[in-house]
């Protein structure tokens, strides 16, 4: 399966939301990674994936993915209603990052529906040039010039600023920009790291090793010590995913591993994007020694727990980008990018974890996956394990959606019943597709004739209607420019009536839906009918008219109806 | 979930209007023209409420486009879109046959002789689990229109969509069915 994931990274090119789904994913993973302070990472890639879906959703739309609605379906409700307790965490760090919780949630919301074309071509652009300099251009690179419109529609996201502050940092030249007043809450910083980075995507990949390096190192300094170190060793030190000290993340450590992120694109980023399922054979063996080393050396500094981020830190990290570097320099991917990685392996051993190796180098429009403690760090385990937490993931909403699946655990069953349900739903189609044409001997569809005659006909209006009627003013709003539509499309030449009428003929249409299955749905689906409905029993007593009203149908149909 | 109102809105109009192209062709229909009529306008306006944003619409568009005589109902449902999308419907099984194909290539390449050897329970049961996974995955594949072409994670997110939007098919025409009925029993 691995094999079958690098091929469709490598076949699904450009459109295809696979692969902005998945860069943006291991761009997602990484910071988000980075900056959930839960112990227990084992769901580690689980909130990237769903805050990455937020994320996502973004990309899609340019991308026309498929999953661009679904995405946005999930993030609003996942931003709204953090199924899991990462989420929560999350989006406390989130808040926490952006020095508002309820921005968070605000750009949460906004995020995919406001500006999420412009985001999604800023984002695509930010991490286009990376890629296309990684892989030859797997991306197709969107335009630059998108950037300059596109940037005034970010959004305060922290996660989407360190992203494009990771692509940035690359360049040890931007490094300026991105030194902040330390006033400024973190998530500033990144923003106008993201802002500035966003100008020079394409230097991203060109930084040496060494450039990362002191470029984090002069971040550090810039920063706060503590989180500076953190940043570094986060560059530095790992982006193998080795058994990330997930459980040593602690809140400031994710915040601090939030900036790392923009950072770590110094960092061996080439050690991360092996890593991730979809690096080139070549690399990885490389890549699992280094990781293997990196493993150990993190594993030691696991073992610490929860250092305090410190000034040592700063010290940390350099070591640790040594030993990475001198390991990684056979690694020819990231251009010289394993020396901070080497370097802080190496200091990894010597003091506490960095809580910086969570994160892994954004660079790589590959997915980024950090490696639990105690499990496999070979690459090939880890793009299974992604993938298999991203079907759960997604299996997590079927079952929301199909009935009946709330209390079914495992793959085998829930797609039992999913096939079910859609086999139920087909068929349904089918049989009420047939009733239909036994109905209606001509396929003439006479709603507004259907409506009228009903409601002519039937002047008992229950008492249950006034239950309903509270809810026609309600589905009105949203009506109201559809049926103009519905109205020019259907019956060229028929106009809106007077709203009174069609409130009046609404009011007595609501009990007829009371026997429909779905009341409540009801009414959203006649309303559409209502103009017609409105129509026509304008045209009863106007035949001339409904003669005009049934212009496209044979005209003696209405006859028939009524 | 999407506002599943506007959806069904959305659906219902363009489903009239494909039912107005279909109706004002033919003159005494058997009940099965009728019926394929109504299925087909149906799908296309359901798959086209979707603006191409998803799979498995583009897919049933694609596969509606295959019949010239279903073109102009596709080309007059799908008239208020962009050209782009219906182009991008029939070149999409095409592109997507081939991705499969070569997908398939490589799986079947890269794939190692399977070493069978004497297997915990464990390893047992796992590998039967897998089996069923993989076999229930093929089902599902062949219900979503343009599923064969999607791997496992894609496949779970059209399906997603696609349930969402056989909801509002089957809501829509069951109301209508029961207006008519209750039209007609009168």
């Amino acid at each position: 399966m691995d094999t079958s994931d690098k091929d469709k990274f490598e076949l699904e090119k450009s459109n295809d939301n696979p692969i902005n789904y998945h860069s943006s994913g291991g761009m997602s993973s990484d910071w988000r990674f980075n900056s959930t302070s839960i112990p227990n990472s084992s769901l580690g890639l689980v909130p990237t994936d769903n805050l990455m879906s937020v994320c996502r959703g973004d990309l899609v739309g340019a991308a026309s993915c498929s999953s661009s609605s679904v995405i946005d379906s999930f993030g609003p409700a996942m931003w709204e209603h953090p199924t899991n307790s990462q989420n929560l965490v999350f989006c406390d760090i989130n808040a926490q990052n952006i020095a508002s919780s309820s921005n968070t949630v605000g750009i949460g919301k906004g995020f995919p529906f406001s500006s999420r074309n412009g985001i999604d071509r800023t984002l695509e652009m930010g991490w286009n040039p990376p890629n296309s300099m990684l892989k030859g251009g797997i991306f197709l690179p969107n335009a630059p010039g998108m950037l300059p419109q596109s940037l005034s529609q970010f959004p305060a996201d922290s996660a989407f600023i360190e992203r494009a502050a990771r692509f940035s940092c690359f360049n040890g030249g931007d490094f300026g920009d991105m030194v902040n007043p330390f006033g400024v809450p973190e998530s500033m910083g990144l923003f106008s790291r993201g802002g500035g980075m966003m100008q020079g995507p394409g230097e991203v990949f060109v930084g040496s090793g060494m450039k990362s390096v002191s470029g984090a190192q002069t971040q550090k300094n810039v920063m706060n010590a503590g989180e500076a170190s953190k940043d570094v060793s986060m560059s530095a030190d790992h982006m193998a995913t080795e058994g990330s000290p997930l459980k040593n993340e602690t809140k400031r450590e994710s915040l601090a591993r939030s900036r790392d992120e923009s950072k770590k694109g110094a960092g061996g980023s080439g050690n991360d994007s092996d890593e991730a399922e979809f690096s080139g054979g070549s690399g990885q063996d490389e890549q699992s020694m280094l990781e293997g080393n990196c493993g150990e050396l993190s594993a030691k500094s696991l073992g610490s727990k929860k250092r305090k981020r410190s000034g040592q830190d700063a010290e940390l990290d350099q070591a640790k980008g040594t030993p990475q570097s001198a390991k990684g320099s056979p690694e020819t991917q990231q251009k010289g990018d394993q020396k901070p990685a080497s370097t802080t392996s190496k200091a990894s051993g010597k003091q506490g974890k960095q809580g910086s190796q969570g994160s892994d180098q954004p660079k790589d429009d590959y997915i980024h996956v950090r490696a639990r403690r105690g499990q496999a760090t070979n690459s090939h385990s880890l793009a299974e394990r992604v993938r298999r937490e991203k079907i759960s993931e997604r299996m997590k909403f079927l079952q929301d959606l199909v009935p009946g699946c709330s209390k079914v655990t495992g793959k085998a069953v829930m797609l039992d019943e999913i096939i079910n349900y859609v086999q139920s739903l087909q068929r349904q189609v089918e049989f009420l597709s047939m009733k239909l044409a036994t109905v209606n001997p001509r396929l003439d569809f006479n709603i507004e004739g259907l409506l009228a005659k009903d409601i002519l006909h039937s002047r008992a209006v229950p008492p249950s209607s006034l239950a309903f009627s509270s809810e026609m003013p309600m589905a009105y709003p949203a009506l109201h420019q559809s049926q103009p539509g519905l109205i020019a499309t259907a019956f060229p030449g028929m106009e809106s009536h007077s709203d009174i009428l069609r409130r009046t003929i609404n009011s007595q249409l609501t009990p007829m839906t009371a026997g429909f299955k779905e009341p409540a749905q009801l009414p959203n689906v006649w309303d559409d009918e209502l103009h017609n409905v409105v129509q026509m029993s304008y045209g009863n007593s106007a035949p001339q008219d409904s003669q005009d009203v049934n212009e496209p149908l044979p005209p003696g149909h209405l006859k028939v109806e009524l | 979930m999407r506002d599943p109102s506007s959806l069904k809105q959305q659906f219902l109009k363009k489903w009239i209007l494909g039912l107005q192209v279909c109706g004002s062709g033919k003159q005494n229909m058997s009940i099965l023209e009728r019926k394929e009529a109504i299925k087909l306008s149906a799908d296309i306006a359901l798959a086209s409420a979707r603006d191409g944003r998803t799979r498995w619409s583009r897919a049933t568009i694609a596969n509606a486009s295959k019949h010239d005589d279903n073109k102009v109902l596709v080309q007059h449902l799908l008239a208020p879109e962009s050209e782009s999308l219906k182009k991008s419907s029939i070149g999409l099984v095409v592109r997507d046959n081939k991705r499969v194909r070569c997908k398939k290539i490589l799986k079947w390449s890269c794939c190692v002789k399977r070493v069978r050897k004497s297997v915990s329970q464990v390893v047992l049961a796992k590998s039967i689990a897998k089996r069923m996974v993989n076999r229930k995955t093929r089902v599902l594949k062949s219900l979503v229109p343009g599923g064969e072409f999607m791997d496992d994670i894609c496949l779970i997110e059209e399906t997603l969509d696609y349930i969402e939007s056989l909801r509002a098919q089957v809501d829509v025409m069951r109301t209508l069915a029961k207006a008519t009925e209750l039209v007609n029993g009168k």
